[in-house]
C-alpha cells in the first residue's frame, strides 16, 4: 500500500502541561497514548517527527490581545491553578508548553509550505478551540488553529485559509476570531448547542459584515453517527469548499464525538475518522497543492483517542479504497 | 421575573390628538410596533399599533385624486380616531408568567405597564418575554452544557443532585424537572453545568444514582 509521508509535530514539553489529575479529562496520557500507537503502527516507518517552536509574541497578537497574554503567563508563574474558570487548570510550565502547541502549527507551516511534507499534524496540547481573544475556555488557552491561520497568511502569503472542525464541540474561540473575515472560513461540526458545550456555534451564524458567508455551523443531533457526517460532508462541507476555493486548509481534528468518549453525546465510530483522513487528503489535492495542517483539539477517551488518530493518520496518508 | 426587570423603558407614550402622520414617523423612526396613547392627566386611554396605523392609509389602487383626498383627511386626524380603547396591562411587580398567560390569550402584542397611580411607566412586548426567557433559560451562554438526566422515581431527586454537584463543586445554574407528558414519555431533568468537564458531571451523577441520557425526540404514533 503506497503511502505519503507524515509529519507529526509534537514536544516533551506539552506532556508537562499540568491539569492537577483527579480525573480531569485533558491529561498528559492523551499525547502518550497517541505516540505510543503511532509507534506500534504500520504507519509508524512513514512518521517523521519534528519538534514545533515556541509561537512568537507578533503571531500570538494577531488574535490575542498583549492584557491577555500578560495574564495568562502571569497566572503561570504565580503558581495559580487556573485561569478563568477552574476548568482551565495550569501549572508554571503552562505558558510554555501553550506556546509550543501554538507554535506547532507555524512549524508544520513552513514545512508544508518548504516542501518537506505535504501532511502535517500536530500532536500538541493544550487544546485551542474554545479559547478566545481574552478568555480561557474548555481546556483551552491559546487559539493555536486561529493564530496558525494568520501566520499561513501573513508569513506565506496564502490569503484565503479555510478551517474545517470536527471535534464534537464548536470551535467558539475560531469563529469569533474570524466572523467578520471574508478570506478565512470557518467551518465547524459539532453536538447541537442546545445540548452541548459551549452552548454556541448556531446553524444560523453564517458570519457577519464582511465576513457574512465565510462562518458555517452544522449542528448534529445527539446520537449522531457516521453517516450523519458524511452526509454532511456530502451535502454542506464539500459545497462550501467548491464555493469557496482556500488556497490553505487547515483540519481541527478532535476525537471526542467518538461512541466511547463521554464529554460528547455523538456516536462516531473509530472507522469514521478514516474517512475524514480520505476527504482531508482528498480537499488538500483538489486545493491546495496537496497540503494540508491538522491540528489536534479534543478526543479524552484514551483508547478511542489513540485508535481514532491512527485511523485518521492512515486515511490522510494512503489512497482511497 | 418581575417585569420591571425586563421591560422596555422609559416609556414612549403619545397624546390622544397626535396626527396619525407623526405617530406613524415615531413609530418607523423607533422601530416600535406599540405605542401607549395617554390623555392630558397621562392616564392611559388606549393603544395604537403600526399595523393600525398602516390601515388607516389609504390603499394604493385607489385613483390617484382619492388617495390625495384621503391623505389631507389623515393630516388632521389625531390618532384617538382609530386607537384600541380595550387593552391589557401589567404592573412593574407583575411577573413574566402573568405576561405571558395576557399575551397569549388576548393575542396581543404587547402591554403597557402601569405603576400604582395609572402612569405608563414600560412596555412590555412579546420579544421582551422572548429576551427574558432566552436570558432565564441560559440559551448561548459561552461555557455551559446542558445534561439530560432521566428521573429514577425516588424521592427528592432535585435534592440528591443538587447535593452531589456542590459536593464535587461543580458549578451549574439551572435544574428543571419536567412532568412525563403521557405514556411515551418519561420524567426528565435538564442540568445545565458551567463546565467544560463533563466527565465530572457524569460520574458524580451516577454517585446519586442518576442516568444521564442522550436526547432523543420520541415520535407519537400517528
Ligand atoms: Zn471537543
Amino acid at each position: 500500500m503506497p503511502t505519503l509521508p507524515l509529519t507529526v509535530i509534537t514536544d516533551p514539553l506539552c506532556h508537562r502541561h499540568d491539569t492537577g489529575g483527579n480525573g480531569h479529562p485533558e491529561d498528559p496520557a492523551r499525547l502518550t497514548v497517541i505516540a505510543g500507537r503511532l509507534g506500534q503502527s504500520p504507519l509508524a516507518p512513514m512518521i517523521t517527527t519534528m519538534p514545533p517552536r515556541p509561537a512568537e509574541r507578533q503571531w500570538l497578537t494577531t488574535v490575542h490581545s498583549e492584557e491577555y497574554l500578560y495574564r495568562f503567563e502571569e497566572t503561570t508563574l504565580a503558581g495559580k491553578s487556573y485561569l478563568d474558570h477552574p476548568d482551565n487548570q495550569l501549572c508554571f510550565e503552562s505558558y510554555e508548553a501553550a506556546l509550543l502547541s501554538a507554535g506547532a502549527g507555524l512549524a508544520a507551516i513552513d514545512l508544508l509550505e518548504g516542501g518537506a511534507t505535504s501532511r502535517a499534524f500536530c500532536c500538541a496540547r493544550p487544546p485551542g478551540h474554545h479559547a478566545e481573544r481574552n478568555l480561557a475556555l474548555g481546556f483551552c488557552f491559546l487559539n493555536n488553529a486561529a493564530v496558525a491561520a494568520r501566520y499561513w497568511q501573513q508569513a506565506h502569503g496564502r490569503r484565503k485559509v479555510m478551517i474545517v472542525d470536527w471535534d464534537a464541540h464548536h470551535g467558539n474561540g475560531i469563529q469569533s476570531a474570524f466572523e467578520e473575515d471574508p478570506e478565512v472560513f470557518y467551518l465547524s461540526l459539532h453536538e447541537h448547542p442546545t445540548w452541548s458545550f459551549p452552548g454556541t456555534g448556531w446553524k444560523e451564524e453564517t458570519g457577519l459584515g464582511a465576513g457574512k458567508g465565510t462562518t458555517c455551523n452544522i449542528p448534529l443531533p445527539p446520537g449522531s453517527d457516521d453517516a450523519a457526517v458524511m452526509k454532511a460532508i456530502a451535502e454542506q462541507v464539500e459545497p462550501a469548499l467548491s464555493r469557496f476555493v482556500p488556497e490553505a486548509l487547515v483540519i481541527c481534528a478532535g476525537f471526542d464525538g467518538h461512541v466511547a468518549d463521554d464529554m460528547s453525546g455523538l456516536s462516531y465510530t473509530t472507522a469514521l475518522y478514516r474517512q475524514l483522513g480520505h476527504c482531508a487528503a482528498r480537499w488538500a489535492e483538489r486545493y491546495c497543492r496537496g497540503k494540508v495542517l491538522t491540528l489536534l483539539e479534543g478526543g479524552y477517551e484514551l483508547n478511542s483517542l489513540a485508535a481514532s488518530v491512527e485511523m485518521y493518520l492512515t486515511g490522510l496518508a494512503t489512497p482511497e479504497p | 421575573m418581575f417585569i420591571a426587570r425586563y421591560m422596555t423603558t422609559p416609556a414612549l407614550a403619545i397624546p390622544q390628538e397626535m396626527t396619525i402622520p407623526a405617530a406613524r414617523e415615531l413609530l418607523q423612526s423607533r422601530h416600535f410596533r406599540h405605542l401607549p396613547v395617554v390623555d392630558d392627566t397621562g392616564k392611559l386611554i388606549g393603544m395604537i399599533t403600526d399595523r393600525d396605523l398602516r390601515s388607516a392609509y389609504p390603499s394604493s389602487v385607489l385613483s390617484g385624486e382619492t388617495i390625495k383626498t384621503c391623505l389631507a383627511e389623515l393630516d388632521k386626524t389625531p390618532v384617538s380616531a382609530i386607537m384600541t380603547r380595550s387593552f391589557f396591562t401589567v404592573s412593574p411587580s407583575s411577573t413574566l408568567d402573568d405576561a405571558l398567560i395576557l399575551l397569549d390569550r388576548e393575542r396581543v402584542g404587547a402591554l403597557p405597564v402601569l405603576d400604582e397611580g395609572g402612569k405608563v411607566v414600560g412596555i412590555f412586548s412579546i420579544r421582551d418575554l422572548i429576551k427574558a426567557y432566552r436570558t432565564l433559560f441560559g440559551l448561548g451562554e459561552r461555557g455551559s452544557a446542558m445534561i439530560v438526566v432521566e428521573d429514577d422515581g425516588n424521592p427528592k431527586p432535585l435534592t440528591r443532585i443538587s447535593r452531589v454537584l456542590e459536593e464535587h463543586r461543580i458549578r451549574f445554574t439551572r435544574l428543571i424537572r419536567k412532568d412525563k407528558d403521557d405514556a411515551l414519555d418519561k420524567a426528565t431533568i435538564y442540568l445545565r453545568v458551567n463546565t467544560y468537564n463533563l466527565s465530572a458531571v457524569r460520574n458524580a451523577l451516577k454517585e446519586a444514582g442518576f442516568n444521564v441520557t442522550i436526547p432523543t425526540i420520541t415520535l407519537k404514533p400517528e
